[in-house]
């Protein structure tokens, strides 16, 4: 960038008078020659171009004029004319630059408060920008490795029942999809399903839990790419009963020796599978967890001529990304037909792979980032950049008044103001470079710490890749460009005389601007502090919220769907002789989560017509264990429980219990429910209502639900009386061992799992937690440099007004008023803005807490305490200080 | 061995500011030849071959006054150097030289 000053008064007399007259030469012409034109033949030049251009006015008009003018100036562009600019004096630039520095390090060396808080402030705010940068960047990188990610798509399963307007959707498919799909449209290239749970194996003799095994189908390397160590990624998933381990699980089950054709004892069943191939672990960045990959087939699946049965997860291999399109078209009217002699509407449409971790409402099996947490990280950490590059604009403006002399010194001696703007230019760059310095060495120190917060893995060799080094290396030039340009701007604009002279004074622009930036930085605090509450608030609502069941010291453990009713009814009675344990439950799932659709009809109703409902196999202890509220009716009996045991009944016979609004979605008040007869799985009657509780995440609203008596949940629960809790644990353990020592131990407490449904919510209300913490000490620390520095600069009129009788506190409020002022504003101003951005975020909730007024009250003490404070702090020592000494100077 | 190097165009402005003697600025040399010569000039050749002579030491300017009419933009008027004047003088020599060293002989065979 080349500034120049462009014309002398005449010029700018001519350019009056020519306009006054309304006739000038074409300006950007004009403007060209000036640019171009040698220094010593610019004038007399110039005056020759006018001249003609007058004489021709006058005799030919103004087309011929202009252009013939322009035609002057075109042919004037050479050799002999065009001259370099400042070639008065041939400045040694290396030595400029070097003085530059030099003069830059004395500067920032000399004004030391100000260049700690800047370099306070600008390397928090880095540190924070590439610590949100990694964050943002990992969640990014999901599956990028996977060469095919584009051309795979995730198929998602959409379907309501006949007559019902309520459809249900999931990533949840029936084993027939993949087939009928890949032989239906010749875009798909090759189906892979995938089962993940957990599974037990035999490790040395004893049982353990692996939490990570997947089956999938032999195409599965196909699409995906992982590395295989050892064996044929073509082959080894080939027929059933073979699984591929991963390079650690290989350590652990087999040491040093070769795992591939040795077997594994897998699962309930002891099934033996061979080991046919080794992979490296999966990526950190992986959608895909498994520590065991076992073929498809191994779970003798033979339901292909079914829809229903959506239990697996179904990928499409497509020819192309342009598949996705004509997929979309093909599918609906062939899933139209292929429903028809269902009963039900059932259609599938595609995800793309590559956008599932950011993109979907289904996570895989990490869960997913929402693409508008990431937004909203990055909005933040642009929000910490503003903050910092304000404080620098700030400061210096402030402080350009005790660098005025240096200017005018430096203009009178010859310098140009492009060299004084290069000059503060590379003030900033200096002081934003060595910021990004120690910034590294914070982002080292609090890796470790940022990863605990976000339950990440990122690691400092990501701040090495040529994407990280051309972002700090922008955010330098960002931000010594942003924050150095206006006040370099400024500085080197000052007219050298009134400077010297004494009398110069901050202008009212830059008073104005240094207001107006105040404002932003705390009106961006206010934002975040009211962002914060509102996130916390909403969190504490999850966390207290009267869910209409009790979670407290409840343990929820796997107790196998295949392990028989009397050996679980042993359990439970041996469970409940100590006294510490006051009920335990066998039930499918938790309160914490009951998502099993079922379809279910009344007698009273045709028999096509289905009702979809959710619903929890459970015995008669469940209602006790997790304080269910009984509106009607009775809780289910021992006996009804014994009657749906397989083992010793031919005939199954069931009950049911219902909510309220089960009921109540039937045609049934609470009364009128028990005694009615309805069928799920059988006909049954239903013996009781309960109150209607939340059985899924409050983001979702309450659903019908239906408990059924069985004998076969997969999970215990457990009620313990919150007394020493480790020895209870330990008599629970031992009881287990002794009872069914063929099932793995392992608990948890339902709170947990409660908690576990909002971690994206709790990583999201921490991170804010620091990051806003974050802003507001940055603003905090701007206020505190800029309030100094005023401050000291009507330090005279302070010492005068006590001088002639001011008292202390007539001094702050001077002082501080106007600060008081301005935050005053600031909370007016973002107030609004956050309520609303922050309702936008509590409607993803279907439960949430209304905007609470209180936010905007403590988001205004905190920043009115903090904005006090910090200008307080310089008003209070200026009131203080001895007026003579203050006076006596200069 | 040049001694003195002048191109045409150049010695049309020498002459032409000689012609104006006190009056010789970029615009009125400019009018001058266009009058005279009947051939156009444009600013940029003029002015290059203003300042080439200049360094040259051929011309010799001054800053003179600014009208209104040159929005105060001084005019710069030039004048001959001695040496300037040596030049032209060698070059009217050299040019005569070779003017009588044409043969008779040669104007008779024009029509061939």
């Amino acid at each position: 960038m080349e500034f120049y000053s462009g014309g002398s008064l005449e010029t700018q007399a001519y350019l009056r008078y020519t306009m006054q007259k309304e006739i000038k030469p074409p300006r950007l012409f004009l403007r060209f020659f000036r640019w171009f034109c040698t220094k010593e033949l610019l004038d007399s030049i110039e005056g020759d171009l006018l001249e003609l251009y007058h004489d021709r006015l006058e005799k030919e008009g103004r087309f011929k004029a202009d252009s013939k003018f322009i035609w002057d100036v075109l042919l004037l562009f050479r050799p002999g004319i065009i001259g370099i600019k400042n070639s008065e004096y041939k400045t040694n630039h290396i030595d400029m630059f070097l003085n530059n520095f030099k003069i830059a390090r004395r500067t920032l060396w000399k004004n030391k408060t100000s260049t700690l808080i800047n370099m306070l402030g600008l390397s928090i705010g880095i540190t924070s920008c590439l610590l949100i940068a990694m964050f943002i960047n990992h969640e990014m990188s999901y599956d990028s490795f996977q060469p095919n990610a584009k051309r795979i798509g995730r198929v998602v399963m959409e379907y309501s029942f006949l007559g019902s307007d309520e459809s249900e959707k999931g990533t949840f498919t029936s084993t027939k999809v993949a087939q009928v799909f890949s032989s239906t449209f010749p875009e798909v290239e090759k189906g892979i399903r995938m089962s993940k749970s957990a599974a037990i194996l035999q490790l040395q003799g004893s049982p353990v839990t692996e939490p990570d095994f997947m089956y999938a189908d032999s195409t599965f390397f196909d699409a995906f790419a992982f590395t295989m160590l050892q064996g044929n990624p073509k082959t080894a998933l080939n027929g059933p009963d073979k699984v591929v381990l991963t390079e650690s699980m290989a350590k652990k089950y087999f040491g040093d020796s070769n795992p591939v054709g040795q077997g594994l004892e897998i699962g309930e069943s002891k099934t033996m599978f061979e080991v046919t191939g080794v992979m490296e672990d999966y990526p950190y960045n992986s959608q895909f967890r498994f520590d065991f990959l076992a073929s498809f087939s191994s779970l003798g699946q033979n339901q292909n001529n079914t829809y229903w049965n959506a239990n697996y997860t179904t990928y499409l291999l497509l020819q192309d990304q342009s598949s996705f399109g004509s997929l979309a078209e093909k599918i609906p009217p062939f899933m139209e037909k292929e429903s028809a002699d269902v009963g039900a509407n059932i259609n599938f449409t595609l995800e793309p792979f590559d956008r599932v971790h950011l993109h979907s409402p289904y996570s895989d099996f990490v869960p997913n980032t929402s693409i508008e947490y990431l937004y909203m990280l990055a909005g933040v950490a642009f929000l910490i950049l503003v903050i910092v590059c304000f404080t620098y604009i700030n400061l210096s403006t402030a402080k350009s008044v005790e660098r005025a002399k240096e200017v005018g010194i430096r203009k009178v001696s010859g310098a140009q103001p492009s060299q004084l703007f290069w000059q503060f230019i590379g003030e900033s760059c200096l002081l934003s470079g060595l910021s990004v310095l120690v910034s590294i060495i914070l982002v080292y120190l609090f890796l470790p710490g940022f990863n605990n917060l976000i339950n990440r893995q990122l690691h400092l060799e990501d701040l090495l890749t040529p994407v990280f080094i051309g972002f700090a290396l922008s955010l330098v030039l960002v931000i010594s460009l942003t924050a150095g340009a206006y006040p370099a701007l400024i500085l080197s604009k000052f007219q050298p005389m009134k400077v010297l002279k004494g009398v110069f004074k901050n202008t009212d622009s830059a008073k104005w601007l240094q207001q107006s930036l105040t404002v932003f930085q705390f009106g961006i605090s206010v934002f975040l502090i009211i962002a914060t509450l509102i996130v916390q608030g909403q969190l504490n609502f999850i966390h207290s919220r009267d869910l209409g069941y009790d979670r407290s010291h409840i343990l929820s453990l796997p107790v196998g769907w295949g392990t028989g009713f009397q050996k679980v009814n042993t359990l439970k009675k041996e469970l409940k002789s100590n006294s510490q344990i006051l009920e335990v439950s066998r039930t499918g799932s938790s309160p914490v989560s009951i998502s099993s659709g079922y379809s279910m009809n009344l007698p009273t109703r045709p028999e096509n017509e289905v009702i979809a409902v959710n619903g929890n196999p459970v015995d008669e202890n469940f209602i006790q264990v997790t304080g269910l509220e009984l509106l009607a009716g009775s809780n289910f009996t021992e006996q009804q429980v014994m009657q749906t045991d397989s083992e010793g009944n031919d005939e199954l016979a069931f009950h049911y219990i219902i909510t309220e609004s089960a009921a109540a979605k039937f045609g049934w008040s609470p009364e009128e429910a028990v005694g009615k007869e309805m069928i799920l799985n059988d006909q049954g009657p239903v013996v009781g209502v309960i109150k209607d509780f939340h059985f899924q995440s409050l983001r979702n609203d309450i659903q019908p639900l239906v408990l059924f008596t069985a004998s076969w949940g997969g999970r215990l629960l457990v009620k313990i009386n919150g007394e020493n809790i480790p020895e209870t644990l330990d008599f629970i353990e031992k009881t287990w061992d002794k009872v069914l020592p063929e099932m793995p131990y392992s608990y948890k407490f339902l709170d947990e799992d409660y908690t576990r449904m909002y971690q994206s919510e709790m990583q999201l209300g921490k991170i804010m937690n620091l990051f806003s913490t974050i802003a507001i000490i940055l603003a905090c620390l701007g206020l505190f440099g800029l309030s100094s520095y005023l401050i000291q600069q009507r330090l005279k009129e302070v010492s005068i007004r006590k001088v002639l009788g001011a008292s202390t506190f007539q001094i702050l409020n001077i002082l501080s008023g106007n600060f008081v002022r301005l935050v005053l504003l600031s909370i007016l101003i973002a107030s609004p803005i956050a309520y609303w951005a922050m309702g936008l975020w509590l409607n993803d909730f279907v439960f949430h807490i209304s905007t609470p007024w209180w936010a905007v009250a403590v988001a205004a003490v905190i920043t009115l305490a903090i904005g006090l404070l910090t200008s307080g702090i310089h008003g209070i020592k200026a009131a203080l200080s001895n007026p003579v000494k203050n006076l006596k100077s200069e | 061995m040049k001694k003195y190097q002048l191109g045409e165009f150049e010695e049309v402005v020498m002459l032409t500011v000689g012609v104006l003697f006190d009056e010789a600025y970029g615009v009125s040399i400019k009018n001058e030849i266009e009058s005279r010569l009947n051939r156009s000039v444009s600013v940029g050749a003029l002015q290059t071959a203003l300042k080439r002579l200049d360094e040259k030491g051929y011309l010799k300017s001054r800053e003179g006054e600014s009208t209104k009419e040159r929005a105060g933009r001084p005019k710069k008027y030039f004048r001959i150097t001695a040496l300037g004047k040596e030049a032209m003088h060698y070059t009217r020599q050299t040019r005569e030289e070779l003017w009588n060293s044409i043969p008779e002989v040669a104007w008779k065979l024009k029509l061939t």
